[in-house]
């Protein structure tokens, strides 16, 4: 009896955290699967059951999704390979304790504050093609003709990268405080250790400090890349109707579909975004496991 | 252990992915951007047949006497509801400001309790409301063509056939296309708005142009000509597909035919047309002339509007509700002057044949415990609305204009004289559209303006996607 009493007391004590997970988390990642096998056609009407029809759909050219997708992945390579390298160089160097160690640190994460809508107008008047800080820079250095006449935004061969620059720029900060954070908890005493065994600041940084921080390398490469296959807001601020752009990412064309009366597709990007983001958080578990004395996972 | 750490990750995993399937059960409204003529259509293939090419209409000749109409009359105290878009920064809200304050005097017993509802919230919030069929108002505001043609296909409108018959000498059956289904008319329609090519005349001038080109060939040699003298002739807001389209379809129109064009936007007609093709590359080697400002084509209208304010191009192709902003700016005013886009083939088009046509409507819900009061006032409503507005230079009157009219800005009389004399109206693309095939059709046009499709890529392509 009183075992019983106890477990009920547990589960009482669960439910209002399971009802929240389960309604928040589950029943939504499950709705969206049962959707996206429907048209969903009107607002309130699933329509006809179509399978998987939506999803080979979605690889039409009318949906332009698989250059979404690209564009996604694109955006995921970058945010690994020059977000993350930059934050971690900002973190290490802030983490050795430079002069004014407290400025930097506020300057370089006062970007993840600032709105994405903000971010967005700021960097469109940059880019702007009549009057913007990059236009204007050109222009003083008689270097005018080497910016597309569209101007960086305009112009399909620089738009993704002048779209994605900010993106990257925006989260840099984010990531130098969740590595400097972990930089800052390495033991001081495995740095004089190595330094007295003759390690250079390099060395102790390559050798002590990074294996140190791996978990939250790891943690910050799975947020860069689940983060950049949904990104949405500072693309949509310059993608506007989002028509006529070659930067569209999955979730442009998602928020478009669901609101156009084509539910069933909009469930299916949701769905493989998910697919994408899963088997992405579970390759780099496993690229992050450590290996065993034999060299296995 | 195994199924213990499977578990953890899985739990993980989508802790993680929890905002992306957050977005992802939207099955909802239809909801687009829009401009004051860009509207939102629904899926209703088949109540849009009747959305389709109307006879011209609004003139400003044969004022009528409102007084002697039948008015919405009953003692008995009535109170209405209504929804509407016309916020505080809405153009229009003066329009209805003025009209309910005139209602009121009129019909001291009807009390109107209206709310304004911003643009994209108000389509969320009427879809819904339709939808579910509870909390309507008596009144609503609607978009023609495909969106009120869903609202009528559920059953939700109240048939203004009746009431609008007693109009008949001052609303033109002609403007009652684009609310008309199965031959009923469901709205009252208040204002009109066309496509038209407004001209810098100063910077025409520069070119040697003293008078605006009038035919397809002179418009071609102007645009030589201002290239030539280093002004760029035209300005449109690539960042906004809807601006690319005021570009477009004048061209397809007056290439093809509006019958034609109609077609192919109701659905009756394929894209699959090689004049749809010729008519896109003629747009394609405009561009490729250097007659369109590069820097457009990332940037929105607002800018390129202000662009040709500012002189920067010497043409502004878009909706007539810019007239009022042109008129407003005192300066400005005498250099502008507005016309309508030449014709291109004259044996398939010809003068008088327009994108545009009447859109905002008022319609009365089937469901109003008043419906027939609603109706009476609504019909009453509209007309003073586009009285106002068409004072106030936001829109050309659905209406037959009567008072004094001698008031409004010298660009929409133009633009009155220029619908006096129409021919025909093919109602804007995306409004007369259904919201899924609106998706493709933008997109194309996209890719045109950003010369990754060409005309025969651009049939293609929409000829597969649209049903």
């Amino acid at each position: 009896m009183h075992r019983r009493h106890k477990h009920l007391t547990i589960f009482l004590f669960l439910l209002p955290a399971l009802v929240l997970f389960v309604g928040i988390l589950v029943w939504p990642i499950i709705a969206s699967v049962h959707h996206s096998m429907f048209e969903y056609r009107s607002f309130t009407e699933p329509g006809n059951f179509v399978g998987l029809q939506n999803y080979k759909d979605l690889f039409n050219s009318q949906y332009d999704f698989g250059k979404a997708v690209i564009n996604a992945l694109i955006l995921a390579a970058l945010s690994v390979f020059i977000q993350l390298p930059l934050a971690l160089g900002l973190a290490l160097m802030l983490g050795n304790g430079i002069k004014g160690e407290r400025f930097y640190l506020s300057v370089y994460f006062t970007p993840v504050l600032i709105s994405a809508v903000v971010i967005g107008m700021l960097w469109e008047k940059i880019y702007n093609p009549i009057y913007g800080l990059v236009t204007k820079t050109f222009e003083w250095l008689n270097m005018a003709d080497k910016l597309p006449p569209a101007g960086l935004l305009g112009d399909p061969k620089t738009a993704l990268l002048a779209v994605f620059i900010p993106t990257i720029w925006q989260y840099v900060g984010y990531h130098m405080l969740l590595m400097y954070a972990g930089i800052k908890g390495v033991s001081p005493e495995l740095r004089e250790a190595a330094m007295l065994d003759g390690a250079t600041r390099g060395q102790v940084n390559r050798y002590v400090v990074i294996p140190t921080i791996k978990p939250i390398i790891k943690v910050s490469i799975i947020f860069a890349i689940t983060g950049s296959l949904k990104s949405y807001d500072l693309i949509k601020v310059f993608a506007k109707d989002a028509y006529n752009c070659s930067y569209k990412v999955p979730s442009l064309l998602l928020v478009r579909y669901a609101f156009h009366n084509a539910g069933g597709i909009a469930s299916a990007i949701a769905v493989i975004m998910i697919i994408m983001c899963f088997f992405f958080a579970i390759l780099i578990n496993w690229m992050f496991k450590e290996r065993d004395l034999y060299g296995k996972k | 252990m195994k199924m213990k750490r499977l578990v953890s990750t899985l739990l993980a995993g989508v802790m993680v992915l929890s905002l992306v399937a957050c977005g992802s059960g939207n099955t909802a409204p239809a909801s687009t951007d829009t401009s004051a003529a860009d509207t939102a259509t629904t899926d209703t293939a088949a109540t849009t047949d009747t959305a389709a090419t109307t006879d011209t209409a609004a003139t400003d000749e044969a004022p009528a006497d409102t007084a002697e109409v039948e008015a919405p009359a009953s003692d008995e105290p009535v109170t209405l509801t209504m929804w509407c878009i016309a916020t505080e920064g809405d153009s229009n809200r003066h329009a209805y400001e003025a009209a309910i304050a005139e209602m009121e005097e009129k019909y001291p017993n009807i009390t109107l309790e209206w709310e304004a509802i911003e643009n994209e919230a108000y389509k969320t919030k009427i879809i819904a409301a339709m939808a579910s069929g509870e909390g309507l108002p008596d009144i609503f505001f609607t978009w023609s063509c495909a969106f009120l043609g869903d609202f009528v296909n559920q059953g939700r409108v109240y048939c203004l056939d009746d009431v609008l018959a007693k109009y008949s000498d001052e609303l033109p059956e002609s403007m009652l296309g684009n609310t008309t289904y199965d031959g009923k008319h469901y709205g009252v329609p208040t204002t009109m708005n066309i496509v038209a090519l407004f001209a810098n005349m100063d910077l025409l001038a520069q070119a040697g142009w003293d008078k605006v080109p009038e035919n397809y060939d002179e418009l071609i040699k102007c645009c030589d000509d201002l290239v030539a003298a280093g002004i760029i002739p035209f300005g449109c807001a690539g960042g906004e597909t809807w601006c690319v389209t005021e570009y477009l379809e004048p061209i397809i129109e007056k290439s093809i035919g509006a019958d034609a064009l109609n077609d192919i936007f109701l659905g009756r007609a394929s894209y699959d047309n090689p004049d749809v093709a010729k008519a896109v590359d003629t747009f394609q080697e405009m561009i490729d002339k250097g007659y369109f400002d590069p820097a457009g084509a990332s940037l929105p209208n607002d800018d390129v509007k202000a662009n040709f304010m500012a002189g920067r191009t010497a043409f502004y192709q878009n909706g007539t509700w810019n007239c009022a902003d042109f008129a407003n700016d005192a300066e400005f005013l005498p250099k502008v002057k507005v016309t309508e886009f030449p014709v291109i083939d004259s044996s398939k088009s010809k003068l008088g044949q327009l994108i545009g046509g009447p859109s905002d409507t008022l319609a009365v819900t089937a469901s109003s415990p008043n419906a027939e009061v609603a109706a009476e006032y609504a019909a009453e409503l509209g007309k003073l609305i586009c009285h106002y507005g068409y004072l106030d230079g936001c829109g050309l009157p659905a209406w037959i204009p009567y008072g004094d009219t001698s008031s409004i800005n010298p660009l929409t009389q133009t633009v009155s004289e220029i619908c006096a004399n129409a021919d025909s109206y093919v109602l804007f693309g995306d409004t007369a559209m259904s919201a899924v095939d609106k998706d493709p059709y933008l997109d194309a046009v996209a890719k045109v303006y950003g010369k990754e499709l060409d005309g025969a890529g651009f049939i293609s392509e929409l000829a597969g996607a649209i049903r």
